[in-house]
């Protein structure tokens, strides 16, 4: 039965535009078909997910693996990214992707002036990086209710949505919205254009530095606490567009913050704490995951995701790509 | 040595601890419903913000966890309240609870410390999700009746547990665990070399602070008559749990008691006054505790001893 | 987070200092003023000999917070922020036992959508504040909690949203609450089969949330449909925060049923729309739970919720009642805020008890609960009563809406209906 899946999987472009009744497979005839759009589907939307998964996880790695922050509060801000998107979508009528301009830019202000105000000092007074990472995670913890609290006050606790691009594309015989590849593609981008900023950039290695060896990168001249608050603040800006991205395709409110908080965070220790690439390629995986959970038991998905962190704790605790 | 004056003071400290407990437990008879009542809430927080304090306090591991094992305790309650008599939910729902901590100790303390707090920031949502999925799965039912208790039981019972509490704290500290503890939370590795068993003490110290955790959700379960996953399964247990003990300060013994009472008072006054904006208010004290004051309220005391000292030293004779 | 070694004196100071601080809290407690005493027993002297009262407190412990407050804010809240300052503008409820109107006063607590401050707040309201009446928490099993605890003070919880099979049961042993919502069995479903089947539809696929609002629909549904020849295909449970839907939706496209059942909330049934459009899995009939019949489906959508079904409470085409009312709650309101499902009911509720009191001549609970239960009313809903704690079905103004034209029609039961039902729905627009 592989083979014959396989043989289907990478036959020819025309394939693709064919319809369901007429793909087939010489040992199992159309319930093969079947099989095969499904694992197609099962794969694709967990592709899907994991974009975003990736892209969220991104945003936490750096904060945690850098500034070394374990921002509780992070999904608040992919709460602002989409509710701010929402905004200017329904009040002022823009494109849902011209949002981007605005959630990016905001969401790393915010990151920063955070960084600079609560974590630098946290970093100035704490007698060790494990006391540091203690405090910085209790204080984002209460960021992480003053700003849903100013999110509650600001837009009210109602569920806002709008639809943008749900419309279907096809892709091997099945359906997917072009709002929800339009999200994958950007998660990609995205991941394409920090990769290339870490590798090619002055910034993006004085980043690399820092999160190889903090003292030592302080030692040859790199403005750490600049590089740490622009980490943080880069977080922020990657959860930000992911509101946005998320908002396209799911309603957003107020309160939707945190179980994206708790995904990130399994996705990171998957990919292994502090390490970036880790990250993108565990959300992918923890996408994978979750869609082909969601085929069989949805309502297991999360405990799927609790489940993998789990074992990698008993297993290897440093994750995929860990240190 | 110990003069009259220390002996005179530990017997009329002990007086007087006597004369509060006796106070405490006669107030059914003298207060007025709504105050036993009330006087129940903040009973709870005490007992979630001192169990907190019990394992994190001195070995710094930060636990989220508190809303799952209360949750547990609730749950157990609800499942097995029609049934059993309630010494024994409660017992069950402490065990329970106490299980379920080893469970998690075992998984994740053996590692860096903040494997720990990670598993223990998705527990409370991660039990919720497979109660909530078993139910729907199996029994088909969302949601189930307690067995409603008297208000004075309920209270009594409280009372009784956060006795039991404080003794089984106030003797950890005292003894030597305490201090393998506080070794442990000082430097880790050092502790272990001079042989204090790590591993097994930070796990049973953490089973021990669910106990509690769990008995008071067993009790509390009975006053609110119908229990759901969400409604068991509640984060915001543990955020106040922490901003309770950590406000109050982690240095003395009785810090978190202060910092629930104070909250729990506060909490009270914003709902019903400012009902919009007491999260936002809570977020930004614990912020400003662990910025300003990370000794909590008992840490201001040696502060201002410290700061008009030092100002004495500075212009002396004012 | 170091700390000192402990001694017993720091240990008795701090114990202590907690023991007399509780017992303070204690004494302070108690010296809360407590509000004039309300009626008195006899009740028949025309002149009131009674303590001065000038107005009616009523006391609710809402969802101001957590997440619940989406639901509140927009089903109760604006009902009672007209409904109130309408009666008190024209003077207040008519007491006869007071010889005059007395006007409402809200007090309002926000029980952060945590069960147990919600029965404490109740308890607050009814021990230490001692208000005249309770009006209802916020959702079905907030309800459940509630409704013993007022019983047991004899206080009257006439509900709002929330309601379930389940709580039918169980009002024979709460005399005190009135239920007016409409919901499953009471009488939705059974209606929704029959317009179903008098369309041809066959075929069901069912997929509800996970929760007793899930199970509840689902299972009545299971029950309802096939009585009326509609095969069930499939039944799917989703967790309430799913975030993929389409291998669900995937799986109903495959069994080629006619009708598509999504029992869930807004948070689901929102992102179930989103998704349905972008696999373009267009059923005949498709059935959503709360949320198809608020506004901000509408706006959010826009033209592509024509033919989507839901659940009704009365539309403005029905009875002059029911648009005044529906034009007082909207004026100057987005489109966001319209509720055409529950509104009607907690309006009708509210008026039941002004009706009440006004009846029963006095502000004591067990005269007006004996009129709530034996009297009919005149509402927005034309004649209305309790038939054992529920608020009867043959005063159902509605029971199932259709979107068309932008407009959210009842479409059952077909003899208060203000359209016909379209079957088959419209294909989404764009696919």
């Amino acid at each position: 039965m592989r083979g014959c899946l396989f043989a289907e999987w990478l036959s020819p472009v025309e394939e693709i535009s064919t319809p369901l009744d007429s793909l087939h497979c010489d040992c199992y005839g159309r319930e093969g078909a079947i099989v095969i759009v499904t694992i197609l589907d099962v794969v694709i939307a967990g592709l899907l997910l994991g974009g975003l998964y990736a892209l969220i996880a991104m945003g936490l790695s750096l904060q945690y693996g850098v500034a070394r922050v374990l921002n509780v509060s992070h999904g608040e801000f992919i709460m602002l990214g989409g509710l701010i998107t929402w905004t200017l979508t329904t009040q002022f009528g823009l494109n849902p992707l011209a949002a981007l301009a605005v959630c990016g830019p905001l969401t790393f202000l915010l990151g920063y002036i955070l960084h600079r105000t609560i974590f630098r000092r946290l970093a100035s007074t704490a007698e060790s990086v494990g006391v540091f990472e203690g405090n910085s995670m209790l204080a984002s913890f209460g960021l992480m209710f003053i700003i849903q609290n100013l999110a509650l006050v600001i837009w009210g606790p109602e569920i806002r949505g709008y639809s943008y691009l749900a419309r279907p594309v096809n892709i091997g015989g099945a359906l997917f919205g072009a709002n929800r590849l339009l999200t994958l593609g950007f998660a990609l981008v995205i991941g394409l254009i920090f990769y290339l900023y870490l590798a090619r950039t002055r910034m993006g290695k004085a980043i690399r530095a820092a999160a190889q060896d903090r003292d030592a990168a302080a030692l040859m001249g790199i403005n750490i606490n600049y590089v740490l608050a622009i980490c943080f603040a880069l977080g922020a800006a990657m959860a930000g567009i992911a509101g946005m991205l998320i908002s396209m395709s799911y309603p957003v409110n107020a309160v939707m913050g945190f179980e994206y908080t708790t995904i990130a965070i399994i996705v990171v220790v998957l990919g292994g704490l502090g390490s970036i690439p880790g990250s993108f390629i565990g959300g992918f995986l923890l996408g994978l995951v979750g869609s082909v959970v969601t085929y069989f038991q949805p309502g297991l998905a999360l405990a799927a995701y609790y489940a993998i962190f789990i074992l990698l704790l008993l297993i290897r605790p440093t994750g995929i790509m860990g240190r | 040595m110990r003069t009259h004056r220390t002996i005179l003071k530990s017997l009329g400290g002990l007086v007087l601890l006597v004369l509060a407990m006796a106070l405490l437990a006669g107030l059914p008879l003298y207060a007025s419903a709504y105050t036993v009542i009330l006087i129940t809430s903040i009973l709870m927080y005490i007992i979630l913000a001192m169990s907190w304090a019990m394992f994190s306090g001195p070995t710094g591991y930060i636990s989220l966890a508190p809303a799952a094992f209360f949750g547990v305790g609730i749950y157990t309650a609800a499942v097995l309240g029609l049934e059993l008599p309630l010494p024994l939910v409660i017992l069950l729902a402490g065990v329970g609870s106490f299980c379920l901590a080893l469970l998690v100790g075992g998984l994740t303390l053996r590692l860096k410390g903040i494997y720990f707090v990670i598993f223990t920031i998705g527990l409370v949502e991660l039990i919720k999700n497979l109660v909530l999925w078993y139910e729907v799965t199996f029994t088909g039912t969302r949601g189930r009746f307690v067995v409603p208790v008297d208000n004075n039981t309920v209270y009594h019972v409280m009372l009784t547990i956060l006795v039991l509490l404080l003794l089984t704290a106030y003797l950890i500290r005292r003894s030597r665990f305490g201090l393998a503890l506080q070794s442990i939370g000082e430097d880790e590795q050092a502790a272990a070399h001079v042989g204090v068993n790590v591993n097994p003490l930070k796990m049973i110290v953490f089973a021990v602070s669910a106990v509690f955790m769990g008995a008071a959700g067993a009790i509390m379960a009975t006053r609110w008559s119908y229990v759901d996953p969400y409604i068991a399964f509640n984060p915001l247990f543990s955020f106040m749990a922490v901003l309770m003990a950590i406000f109050g300060g982690l240095g003395k013994f009785y810090g978190p008691m202060l910092g629930a009472v104070i909250i729990a008072y506060l909490e009270e006054t914003l709902i019903t006054r400012f009902p919009y904006y007491y999260m936002l208010i809570f977020g930004l004290v614990l912020v400003a505790t662990i910025l300003f004051l990370p000794g909590g309220l008992v840490g201001l005391a040696p502060k201002l001893r410290s700061w008009t000292a030092r100002r004495e030293r500075a212009h002396p004779g004012g | 987070m170091s700390s000192k070694r402990l001694t017993r004196r720091e240990f008795l100071r701090g114990a202590t200092l907690t023991g007399v601080g509780l017992a303070a809290a204690a004494c302070g407690g108690t010296a809360t003023p407590v509000a004039p005493t309300t009626a008195p027993t006899a009740a028949a002297s025309p002149i009131p000999t009674v303590a001065a009262k000038d107005k009616i407190r009523v006391g609710m412990s809402r969802p101001l917070s957590g997440s619940q407050a989406i639901v509140g804010d927009s089903a109760f809240r604006p009902i009672y922020e007209t409904w109130v300052p309408m009666v008190n503008a024209d003077g207040g409820v008519y007491v006869e036992e007071y010889g005059k109107k007395l006007p409402i006063e809200l007090t309002i607590y926000d029980d952060k959508t945590d069960v147990g401050t919600m029965v404490r707040l109740t308890e607050k309201l009814i021990l230490e504040d001692k208000v005249d009446f309770l009006w209802p928490a916020c959702g079905t099993s907030f309800i459940f909690a509630q409704a013993p605890i007022a019983n047991k003070y004899g206080y009257i919880l006439i509900t709002a949203e929330g309601g379930a099979t389940t709580i039918k049961d169980a009002l024979p042993s709460l005399p005190y609450t009135f239920v007016t919502l409409s919901f499953s069995d009471w009488y939705q479903i059974p209606v929704l089969a029959d317009l179903l089947a008098a369309k041809g539809a066959k075929t069901a696929y069912i997929m509800y949330i996970a929760d007793l609002h899930g199970i509840e629909y689902s299972g009545v549904a299971g029950i309802e449909f096939p009585k009326k020849g509609i095969d069930i295909l499939g039944i799917k449970s989703v967790p309430p925060d799913i975030k993929d839907v389409s291998a669900v939706l995937n799986q109903a496209m495959d069994s080629k049923a006619d009708v598509f059942c999504c029992f869930a909330y807004p948070d689901q049934i929102m992102p179930t729309v989103g998704t349905c459009m972008g696999v373009g899995y267009n059923p005949k009939a498709w059935i959503g739970g709360p949320g198809v019949n608020f506004g901000f489906f509408h706006t959010a959508f826009g033209p592509a919720v024509e033919g989507v079904t839901g659940f009704a409470g009365g539309s403005p085409k029905q009875s002059e009642a029911l648009k005044a009312m529906y034009d007082k709650l909207y004026a100057g309101k987005p489109e966001d805020a319209n509720d055409w499902w529950g509104h009607p009911f907690y309006w009708a509720g509210l008026e039941c008890w002004k009706a009440a009191i006004e009846k029963a001549g006095t502000l004591n609970q067990e005269k007006i609960r004996d009129v709530l239960a034996t009297e009919k009313f005149e509402t927005v809903l034309g004649e209305t009563w309790f038939s054992n704690g529920l608020l009867a079905k043959e005063a159902h103004m509605a029971e199932i809406g259709q979107w068309q034209n932008g407009v959210y029609e009842v479409v059952g039961p077909t003899d208060k209906a203000t359209a016909d039902f379209i079957y088959p729905k419209p294909a989404w627009p764009g696919a």
